[in-house]
């Protein structure tokens, strides 16, 4: 469904991603991990069109990605859900969702997704009327996930959604994503600090480490290497 | 107690002026708002699209007479509504051939670089205007003369300009189908996304550059229709867009930079200031009296009176 061949990206002279490739098929749940400043960001962003790469190529089933607008990207089916709580602050949170079903997809489906966000993320649907931007940080990060399946993607892009938030609610957030995938076999590309879940959860994964790909494989393939144990699983 | 009641009255009367003034200056400044909002660009040839719309009102109504078979009650009031569709053109192509190039996403991470070419491509385009209009229109000041122009309608004591009180309702609905644009529909609530937050609006399918066009367009577009009303009230030329860039300002940042409507208040509140510090100060003083309000304001309201509320601290 995605297929990246040696993307370099650099900001100025600094390089941030160095001979990247990336695969990812459909229906997948593939993870990308790393340190931080490893650039995962910044792949995301270059997938989504906010950044523009050196080199290198996007091939989003099978069309060149980097020839579509940024705006146009999200009418194909890529969902962004980006890093640090990115909603509309001075938008309700209905409004958000209603932004998240921007697209062409997105408006076909919004009767039947609505319904499927809220009952996902419930306090979502008390706060309809509330200002995205005087929600709580935890709440903020959900309405952002909402929105982004509010568009009815093909694959969902998700940034360290469990960043800021406390362990309970993280594990609520992963068994969520965990349900999407399951339940409505959505293709996932996860960025996340905390590898453990996030390998938990995968088909295969990436380890991303200064802009390099330095590590690849299946789910079991990774929890299972040395170097992977002991740099992020701590054992 | 005669000279109370004169005083009443002159009061009540002022009140009315400024109130009339007010809703043509609310307009402005929300043209000049919406531009501020979203693309964050202060536009220093604002008053010069303003007068703009003034000409294009003289000239459909009186130099040209185009919409002399409108009568002089009708004519001005479509004049300065049709200033506003062609000003919007205007200013969405001058956005899609020369102001795109140096604001947008594009721009985004050369933040402090892109505000001076910003700075100096508006403050060139408003040169240009000034200097196009004094070739093209003369430096003869001039105003659409009509029995609505010149004719009040009175109401106890009060008397009400025509013109003014025509302005004033016109500027209003203007101010409220935007309001009602803005907060339903779809495109509106793209262009408010795309306001709050160009990336995540990039995001969910909305294309930036254009949102900022439509802004553009539209907020120039506006002013020139506040501006076609102030024609009727009025004599204007070439360089009169300077004399309101103060006002359009100074209600801009009352009404709190970034709410949009917040400026239509900042706008009406700056006409109301004008026309009541006549009855204490000379004339002449009137936009002093506007500063002197304005920097109270600012301290003690220094995000504007009608400031962003969902920003947690
Ligand atoms: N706009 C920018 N301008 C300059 N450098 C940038 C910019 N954005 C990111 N970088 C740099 O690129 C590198 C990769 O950043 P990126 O945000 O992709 O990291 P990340 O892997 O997402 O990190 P984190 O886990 O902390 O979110 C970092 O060294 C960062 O400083
Ligand atoms: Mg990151």
């Amino acid at each position: 469904m995605l297929k990246i061949r040696s993307l370099n990206v650099a900001y100025g002279g600094l390089q941030a991603l160095s001979e990247v490739s990336l695969e990812v098929e459909q229906g997948q749940f593939v993870a990308v991990v790393g340190p931080n400043g490893a650039g995962k960001s910044t792949l995301f962003k270059t997938i989504s069109g906010t950044v523009a790469p050196l080199s290198g190529e996007i091939l989003y089933k099978g069309r060149d990605l980097l020839a579509v607008a940024p705006g146009e990207r999200a009418q194909l089916g890529i969902a962004h859900v980006p890093e640090g709580r990115q909603v509309f602050a001075s938008m309700t949170v209905m409004e958000n969702l209603e932004m998240g079903a921007y697209t062409r997809n997105g408006r076909a489906r919004w009767g039947e997704l609505l319904p499927m966000i809220l009952a996902l993320f419930p306090v979502l649907a008390e706060r309809r009327e509330q200002l995205a931007g005087t929600l709580s940080g935890g709440e903020q990060q959900m309405l952002a996930i909402g929105r982004g399946l509010a568009s009815a993607p093909e694959l969902l892009m998700l940034d360290e959604p469990s960043m800021g938030l406390a362990p309970a609610l993280v594990d609520a957030i992963f068994e969520r994503i965990h349900q999407i995938h399951r339940q409505h076999g959505l293709t996932i590309l996860l960025v996340e600090q905390r590898v453990a879940e996030a390998l938990e959860s995968c088909d295969s994964g990436y380890v991303l480490e200064t802009g390099r790909v330095v590590m690849r494989g299946r789910h079991d393939e990774l929890v299972a290497d040395p170097r992977v144990k002991r740099a992020y699983l701590g054992m | 107690m005669e000279t109370l009641q004169w005083f009443f009255i002159d009061f009540l009367q002022a009140l009315a002026a400024g109130l009339l003034v007010g809703g043509t200056y609310g307009l402005m400044c929300v043209g000049l708002g919406i531009i501020f909002g979203v693309m964050r660009v202060v536009n220093f040839a604002h008053g010069d699209f303003m007068m703009l719309g003034m000409y294009l009102a003289f000239y459909m109504v009186t130099g040209f007479g185009m919409l002399t078979f409108l009568g002089p009650y009708v004519g001005p009031i479509v004049g300065a509504v049709l200033a506003g569709p062609i000003v919007f053109v205007f200013g969405w192509l001058l956005h899609r051939y020369l102001i795109a190039r140096v604001t947008g996403a594009r721009v985004v991470s050369a933040e402090a670089e892109g505000h001076y070419t910003q700075i100096i491509l508006t403050l060139g385009i408003s040169l240009i205007l000034q200097n196009g209009g004094l070739i093209l229109f003369g430096s003869l000041p001039i105003s659409i003369q009509t029995p609505l122009s010149r004719e009040s309608w009175e109401l106890g004591p009060i008397f009400l300009n025509q013109a003014r009180s025509v302005g004033f309702v016109i500027a209003v609905i203007f101010a409220l189908v935007l309001y009602f644009f803005l907060g339903r529909s779809r495109l509106g609530k793209a262009l408010r996304a795309a306001a709050d937050n160009p990336v995540a609006a990039a995001y969910v399918g909305v294309d930036v550059d254009r949102s900022h066009r439509l802004a553009f367009g539209l907020g120039v577009g506006i002013t020139a229709v506040a501006g076609g009303l102030i024609a009727s009230t009025q004599t204007f030329q070439p360089y009169i867009g300077f004399d309101f860039v103060i006002v359009m300002f100074a209600g801009v940042v009352l009404g709190g930079l970034g709410s949009i409507l917040g400026a239509f208040w900042g706008g009406l509140t700056i006409g109301l200031v004008q026309q009541m510090s006549t009855l204490v100060l000379p004339y002449q003083l009137q936009n002093t009296a506007i500063f002197v309000v304005f920097l109270l304001i600012i301290f003690f309201w220094p995000r504007g009176m009608f400031g962003r509320s969902w920003e947690r601290t």
